[in-house]
């Protein structure tokens, strides 16, 4: 059974009594298979947090169906095994994190030492224990989308949805979160993002689906859609010069193949600031 | 991760929960600062030096009306209180968590949406009631105090006056009436259930209004109304012999069907002036209320289950 089913999904909506609604989302359908990470890619305003939202029943589809695990999504039962981050959320900033995680738990009907260990043990994952007893107003933007990741996983969903889930934060804070999506898919939860940050979704996701207008114009396995089926790329250490030489003209005599270039692979922007920020040689 | 599934979650214990936290974000916005307030004006009211009282006028009404005053300036604030509070925090709640996308964080977990209005709303009355009991208690201390000053001076003045000992008894039964009695616990409640159908009524309008500003006017408003839901009432099924508009009398249907009818609780005034509260009209005031409040909760609830967020 899939994790995630949406069929010809659409949603309009109204605009002013004389005008055409506007059709957020046009006849989009996604399977998204248990275990799998998937990633819904598109500019702002394609229709993206809408396709989450009708998942979530939070808007009802003007026509077309979606279900979770089977369940209807308009049916409060198949809240019970998603966990939801929505985009730049704001907690009660009144509650402390401790204080956050305890009351999402308690709506999930969790209660006494197994909601107080699952809070400790979800502070320890997304490594918000030092701030634990800190009011979430005194949280930075960061802190507040990993607090946002542990309620998610309050219950242990085997569904986890993310609008949005390193937006607005800094480059740390997003490899943070990056590590625990790959912690979550390492522990067979299925997790679907949206996001328009795309070398993140890359490093990520097993699926992507790209949607524009409302509508998905791609979607498959990312390694097939973005293999560049016709080259081959060999990557050599410590290789002098006379030996890349020697490579190349054997290539050029072969002749059933064209030499492309040689030099040196850059490390991205992104892993030069971890490096130098936090040691971090990945 | 060792955590357990989740089990299978009373309804009861989902309301409670979400009430809970209802009512602590209230009180961590400091909104117990007002009985403060309260315990000021309560404690200057006892104090309120009346020009009759220090003469032996004190022996008849005036006595009485120190009492009344006591009890009058209490009641008041505790309306003005509760239904403020009532209005204004339930128009906070609800629009605060879609503004803060708080609510879609719990509405994606398993929470029906009638569980999460419903709690709002417990979460509100439960501040209420917290509120007004220490309000009335507060008030029946300071009444109590006052009241034994009173018996004692009466006493005193009637026995040096010669006056016999039914008229001294009969005096002191009056003055009795004018103190913490059943029927002053009775107002209270009233006060009460006033102020949680007026937490409906903002829970409602705050369903489809886009601002907290919205729906604390409008539920001011239909306050007022309230007020005047029996004369409409009474218009509606007099209308036609009085020869009125069939326009009119469907006006005035249409209000004393939608508009809850405040005048129910003029009996807080008379209990002030000493009168009695009988347990018929107490019942009757309780099931006026629990109907309003269910009312105007289901229609909250028929409005927020189609809501889009």
């Amino acid at each position: 059974m899939p994790a995630v089913e949406i069929r010809h999904l659409v949603k309009d909506f109204k605009t002013s009594l004389k005008r055409q609604p506007l059709r957020a989302v046009d006849d989009v359908s996604i399977t998204i298979e248990a275990g799998e990470v998937y990633g819904l890619i598109g500019p702002n305003g394609s229709g993206k947090s809408t396709t989450m939202k009708a998942l979530l029943g939070l808007v009802v589809p003007t026509s077309g169906t979606c279900s979770i695990f089977g369940k209807d999504s308009l049916k409060v039962d198949s809240r019970e095994d998603v966990g939801f981050l929505p985009e730049n959320p704001y907690f009660y900033k009144h509650l402390t994190g401790a204080e956050t995680l305890e009351f999402y738990g308690k709506l999930c009907g969790l209660r006494g030492a197994v909601l107080k260990d699952r809070v400790s043990e979800l502070l320890a994952l997304v490594d918000l224990e030092g701030a634990r007893d800190r009011r979430i107003a005194g949280y930075s933007k960061g802190m507040l989308q990993r607090i946002g990741l542990a309620q998610a996983l309050v219950q242990e969903p085997r569904l986890v949805i993310l609008d949005e889930p390193t937006a607005g934060v800094d480059p740390l804070g997003s490899r943070q979160i990056r590590d625990l999506i790959l912690k979550l898919r390492d522990r067979g939860i299925t997790v679907f993002l949206c996001s328009h940050l795309l070398e993140q979704v890359q490093e990520v996701c097993d699926q992507v689906g790209i949607i524009f207008k409302g509508k998905i114009v791609k979607s498959g396995r990312l390694q097939d859609l973005i293999a560049i089926e016709d080259q081959t790329e060999i990557i050599l250490k410590d290789a002098p010069p006379e030996l890349v030489a020697e490579i190349e003209a054997l290539v050029k005599r072969s002749g059933s193949a064209e030499w492309l270039r040689s030099g040196k692979p850059r490390t991205t922007l992104e892993r030069l600031f971890l490096r130098e920020t936090s040691g971090d040689e990945s | 991760m060792t955590a357990r599934k989740s089990i299978p979650f009373s309804r009861v214990r989902r309301l409670a929960v979400i009430a809970g936290h209802a009512f602590t974000q209230l009180v961590r916005m400091k909104v117990f600062y007002f009985l403060g307030f309260f315990a000021v004006i309560g404690i200057a009211s006892n104090f309120f030096n009346l020009p009759q009282q220090s003469g032996p006028e004190a022996l008849g009404d005036n006595g009485m009306d120190l009492l009344r005053l006591i009890k009058s300036w209490s009641l008041g604030p505790m309306t003005l209180f509760s239904v403020v509070m009532g209005i204004v925090s339930t128009a906070l709640l609800l629009p605060k968590d879609v503004e803060d996308r708080t609510l879609y964080t719990i509405l994606a977990k398993p929470v029906p949406r009638l569980d999460y209005l419903a709690g709002k709303l417990m979460g509100v009355l439960l501040l209420l009631f917290v509120s007004l009991a220490l309000m009335d208690l507060l008030m029946v201390i300071m009444l109590q105090v006052r009241l034994s000053i009173v018996l004692e001076v009466q006493a005193s003045l009637g026995q040096s006056r010669g006056w016999d000992a039914a008229a001294i008894e009969s005096l002191r039964q009056d003055t009795l009436a004018q103190g913490p009695t059943w029927a002053l616990q009775g107002a209270v409640a009233a006060v009460f259930i006033r102020s949680a159908i007026m937490a409906a009524i903002a829970l409602l309008i705050s369903t489809f209004s886009s601002s907290t500003l919205f729906t604390t006017v409008v539920s001011f408003l239909i306050y007022f109304i309230g007020h005047f839901q029996a004369d409409a009432r009474d218009f509606y099924f007099e209308g036609g012999e009085a020869g009125t508009s069939a326009a009119s009398r469907y006006l005035a249907m249409s209000v004393s069907l939608v508009f809850p009818d405040f005048q129910l609780f003029n009996v807080i005034d008379a209990v002030i002036q000493g009168k009695t509260m009988q347990l018929i009209q107490f019942v009757k005031l309780t099931l006026a209320g629990l109907y309003y409040v269910a009312v105007y909760t289901i229609a909250s609830w028929f409005v927020f289950s189609d809501k889009e967020f």
